[in-house]
């Protein structure tokens, strides 16, 4: 008997293994199918632009329209710099306050909910307020725009360069590179940065993700960006909006193909290495 | 001459005083290791000789010039650490020679270096391995060699085999001591590990709430603890409890039985005074001549293997005492009396000082 209760004893959590695992399939598919089925949907509804075929002619109209490219290289650039502000800004912020100030990562903390928190028309509302008159005129320059896309990616660049540097204990390796003889800008360069680079690629495509598809300042700003462009779009055509989301996904998902890559390329690093996102 | 010298250094961060009062002389080519528990200074004290923390007062010269006001990078000091603090991004070959690049030597000097410390660390097929790619024992001896290829003035070794197992800390440490001896480099050595302490060192500095008890070489600082907490934190040791009899020649009385230590006592006549005993010192009285005698009853025997440590109570004291294991040992009973002896010279009066 007690042979027995052994063999079950032993065969029970296998038997919970497997139910576990069967589970957990099950959400992964219902899941998957949450997601996939609307973006197939759409996808399969761009292939309908052509009157009873299936066809690319809603992504060739999207092509070849002018103010596709017009505003999607607007935004691109408009990214690229934003990119550039935000990470001159944070990673320095990041490294002060992992170095010297960790009690100040609180304060950083609240800081960077901010965005979350305050909807980006009343952003726009106080940019605009604040300056379209003297002594600051900035309302028709395009500083104020990626200003306010810097506000908008500070949550993304700040917590994706701070878990790097969490990962790479930033203390010990400062350290030792000072106790060689290297300077604060050298200490950056060839030890700080290369081993967050992670981080930062993620950074930067988590911004260049918020930065090509945002609307609200956008228009209030009266820029041409490829947000405004998508959502007239939207307003006037059929298919052609449903094939500009699909082009989207694809830009979303080929960045983050980049970050993966980047991240199995790199070499020396960990696995680890500033991924938690 | 001191080469590296520590002048009453004192640090407080904010209310809390992490070193107090420490003045230190270090030889060239002399090994020091800072011991003891944790929050005890040694860490700061050596972050401090690095220029990473900046001490509140006092002067630390290195060759005979204050460092204190001079910047981490350009003290000439080099530094190992516990984890390691090799650049994952570079391989070992470009982590040994960054000091060099930084410093802006040539390419063949920088190989020709590179070599050398390879060699010495008996490394040189790892050459292009990424330290994620190589043992906890490998990477410390990489890191020690980067730190070496500098040529430093002084090498500061913060617990760097505190995060290895055990067998590969034995052969590593000893592998730092040939290479700190074969180099003649003036080296601080920070440890809690006492038999790390003991074995590697010209002299040590035991540390306590940020003060020094005590410095001296491994044999004195062994035999002869100068307070109750060396006497604790190195080793097993007994603490006798006595009544100071005749101070001055070292006689004191345990429960009615007399005793002498070879020193006089730090005490007056009828105070209470501490004295230590190592517990390899006392033996069983077994027609040996031994000057102090105590009798006292068998309350325990414990075997370790090569050793069998037995405690006899005594006077309201429980004394230790080892043997060395052998087949033919015949022990007394648990409950039996016994008398035990040790001679003057084992039998150290520690001062009161700081307990």
């Amino acid at each position: 008997m007690s042979m027995t209760m052994t063999a079950r004893s032993f065969a029970a959590p296998g038997a919970a293994a497997r139910r576990r695992k069967g589970w957990s399939s099950l959400w992964l598919v219902l899941g998957g199918l949450y997601f996939f089925l609307p973006l197939l949907a759409t996808f399969l509804f761009s292939l309908h632009g052509k009157k009873g075929a299936l066809s690319f002619i809603a992504y060739a109209h999207v092509f070849r329209d002018p103010e596709f490219l017009h505003t999607f290289s607007f935004s691109l650039e408009m990214a690229v710099v934003t990119i550039a502000a935000g990470l001159a800004l944070m990673i320095p912020t990041a490294i002060w306050v992992n170095l010297r100030l960790p009690r100040a990562r609180a304060l950083i903390e609240v800081f960077a909910l901010l965005p979350f928190v305050i909807p980006p028309i009343v952003l726009v509302f106080g940019l605009i307020r604040m300056y379209s008159r003297p002594p600051v005129m900035l309302v028709t320059s395009p500083v104020l725009l990626i200003a306010g896309y810097v506000v908008l990616s500070f949550p993304y660049i700040f917590r994706s360069v701070d878990a790097g540097l969490r990962a790479i204990d930033l203390r010990v390796l400062t350290e030792a590179a000072q106790s060689l003889g290297a300077r604060w800008s050298t200490t950056l360069f060839r030890v700080v940065l290369p081993n967050i680079r992670v981080s930062i690629l993620s950074a930067a495509f988590l911004t260049f993700s918020i930065v090509v598809g945002e609307l609200t300042l956008a228009v209030m700003l009266a820029w041409p960006a490829f947000g405004p462009y998508m959502a007239l779009v939207g307003r006037d055509l059929a298919y052609e909006p449903a094939a500009l989301a699909v082009i989207s996904f694809l830009l979303t998902w080929g960045s983050l193909a980049v970050i993966q890559l980047a991240s199995r390329g790199g070499r020396g690093q960990g696995p680890t290495a500033g991924g938690v996102h | 001459m001191a080469f590296l010298e520590l002048i009453d250094v004192v640090k407080h961060f904010g209310r809390h005083t992490a070193v107090q009062g420490f003045s230190l002389s270090a030889r060239e080519g002399e090994l020091i290791s800072f011991l003891g528990g944790s929050g005890c200074g040694k860490t700061t004290t050596l972050r401090m000789i690095a220029g990473f923390e900046v001490p509140t007062a006092g002067r630390i010269l290195i060759s005979g010039r204050d460092v204190v006001p001079v910047a981490p990078n350009r003290r000439g000091v080099g530094m190992v650490f516990q984890n390691y603090a090799l650049f994952p991004n570079m391989t070992v070959a470009r982590n040994i020679g960054f000091g060099l690049r930084v410093a802006g030597r040539p390419g063949s000097e920088i190989s020709r270096r590179v070599d050398e410390m390879l060699e010495l660390i008996h490394m040189s097929e790892f050459r292009e391995r990424y330290p994620h790619q190589m043992s906890g024992g490998q990477q410390q001896r990489v890191a020690l060699a980067r730190a070496l290829a500098i040529r430093p003035s002084v090498l500061l070794l913060d617990e760097p085999l505190s995060a290895l197992d055990a067998k590969i800390r034995v052969r590593l440490r000893a592998e730092i001591r040939a290479i700190q001896r074969s180099l003649g480099i003036t080296t601080i050595y920070v440890t809690h590990d006492q038999e790390e302490a003991l074995s590697i060192s010209d002299r040590i500095v035991v540390m306590k709430d940020g003060r020094i008890e005590q410095v001296g070489t491994p044999f004195e600082i062994y035999n002869r603890p100068a307070t109750g907490f060396v006497a604790s934190f190195i080793g097993s040791s007994n603490a006798l409890r006595a009544v100071a009899v005749h101070p001055e020649q070292g006689t004191a009385s345990v429960d009615g039985q007399e005793i002498s230590a070879a020193r006089p006592l730090p005490a007056l006549a009828g105070q209470e005074v501490r004295l230590q005993i190592r517990p390899e010192a006392i033996s069983l009285h077994n027609g040996v001549a031994h000057n102090n005698h105590l009798r006292g009853t068998l309350v325990n025997v414990v075997f370790l293997g090569s050793i069998v440590r037995l405690v006899v109570s005594t006077g309201g004291s429980e004394l230790m005492l080892d043997m060395f294991n052998n087949p033919h040992l015949a022990l007394p009973e648990v409950g039996s009396t016994v008398t035990v002896g040790f001679a003057p010279e084992a039998c150290v009066p520690l001062e009161m000082k700081g307990e």
